[in-house]
């Protein structure tokens, strides 16, 4: 069996049957991505490491519980990734440094055409909201990673940042409603795709 | 709150599920009964699903992949044998006293029939009242009393579980005040498989609360329990249970 060229839904039925290799391979595609949302949440790479190991043993014995209607195989990963990185934040009561810079900033290779199509679509929706992201102002990305990485509420973040509650909650509003405007409109600066 | 009032600018926050109970049961109500704001959410959530794609990467350690792999080895391994079900063991018996159990069958046959009859003149009763239940139980919040067990006689705690089933919150009281290694954990229960539900602590009193999310539906869950675990929470329950309690 070539695990490799599985899709992901494929990849998760061989896990529900015990496969070990096929929960490599989905840690070879999002591992890495898990870890990433650990860390900017957390900003402890040790606690981060543990997230990423916990992400993945529930998903080597919870795998046959996914459910494709409800979402692609990688956002059902990482919606565990990021309530369990909440979780933790949480129980630990500990604020992460405020100055790590949570959204990527650099824009990425298009993805080889011989891809699997999984990484492909990935790729291109990675190039999209990256785009998208990069032309919020400051502020409202600040804003949205305390909300979406850190799962603060509004009254914390405006506790935070200092800021009045009503300006905090404009600012995740506007940038929602960009970000959905720009990916609905397929708006990629510079476009490449 | 009228049911028939937008919450548009509160449902990008709900989708990032970072309102407060007390708004995301405003906007959970209206969902029900507001298709254009449903619509709205769903293109909020297709935002929401992206932004994992947009967190600035960083490289796991190389070791962690085989500390994965050997984890979910350990793991299944340590899983106990199935045991023979009812059907098996049924099977068993009947194969050593295959003559007396025929007797035993025939009384069987006899006594469902009779009892067949009885259960269909019943049955129309019983779907009207159910479907009247059904109807007044889905526009109300669920809750899920929790009682202690032995080992915690006079703790008491409820889950609420919000109108569309997706999360609840958790309030207990009267528990045990643990020491900084040990916290209570949450286990969601289903088809006998248990997930986590998230760790917590209790103040001084014994009382604490805890917003519950889950990787399904939190009402698709049939039990739930707590246990004492290290601090962080364990892969599966390892200490003393002190609350438990079905939906």
């Amino acid at each position: 069996m070539d695990y490799q060229k599985a899709d992901d839904e494929t990849l998760l039925q061989l896990i529900a049957q015990a496969q070990e290799n096929a929960l490599g391979e989905m840690y070879n595609r999002y591992g890495r991505l898990v870890f990433s949302m650990a860390l900017n949440a957390v900003g402890d790479p040790s606690t981060a490491e543990e997230i990423t190991q916990d992400v993945y043993l529930r998903i080597w014995h919870k795998a046959e519980t996914y459910r494709a209607e409800q979402g692609k195989v990688i956002t059902w990963i990482a919606s565990i990734a990021r309530y369990r990185s909440i979780d933790v934040l949480r129980r630990q009561s500990v604020r992460p440094e405020g100055n790590r810079a949570p959204w990527a900033e650099e824009e990425l290779e298009l993805p080889d055409p011989l891809d699997i199509e999984d990484e492909v679509e990935a790729s291109q929706r990675r190039h999209q909201i990256r785009s998208a992201l990069n032309q919020l102002p400051e502020e409202q990305r600040q804003a949205l990673a305390l909300a979406y990485l850190q799962g603060y509420t509004h009254t914390e973040i405006a506790e935070l940042l200092g800021e009045p509650l009503g300006t905090v909650k404009t600012r995740i509003r506007l940038a929602m409603q960009k970000l959905r405007q720009m990916l609905h409109a397929g708006t990629i600066p510079n476009g490449e795709i | 709150m009228l049911v028939d009032e937008h919450v548009l600018d509160l449902i990008p926050a709900y989708a990032l599920g970072i309102l407060d109970d007390a708004d995301a049961r405003r906007v959970s109500v209206h969902l029900d009964a507001c298709a254009s704001c449903r619509t709205e959410l769903r293109a909020y959530s297709e935002v929401v699903d992206a932004l994992p794609l947009a967190v600035t990467e960083f490289e796991p350690p190389g070791h962690l992949k085989e500390s994965i792999l050997r984890q979910a080895r350990l793991s299944k391994a340590a899983e106990p044998a199935p045991q023979p079900g009812w059907w098996q063991m049924l099977k068993k018996s009947l194969s050593l006293n295959a003559p007396a159990w025929g007797m035993v069958g025939l009384a069987l046959v006899l006594l469902l029939g009779a009892s067949n009859l009885f259960l269909w003149q019943r049955l129309d009763r019983v779907e009207m009242s159910y479907q009247q239940m059904a109807d007044q139980y889905l526009n109300t919040l669920r809750t899920v009393p929790l009682e202690g067990t032995e080992f915690t006689p006079d703790a008491t705690g409820l889950l609420v579980i919000s109108l569309d089933g997706e999360h609840g919150t958790l309030v207990v009281d009267r528990l045990p005040v643990l020491d900084e290694t040990q916290q209570y954990q949450l286990w969601l229960t289903k088809d006998g498989e248990r997930t986590s539900g998230g760790v917590f602590s209790v103040d001084e009193g014994g009382y604490g609360a805890k917003w519950i999310g889950s990787p399904e539906p939190l009402a698709s869950y049939r039990s739930f329990g707590v246990t004492i675990e290290p601090a962080g929470g364990s892969p599966g329950p390892t200490g003393e249970k002190v609350l438990g309690g079905d939906l």
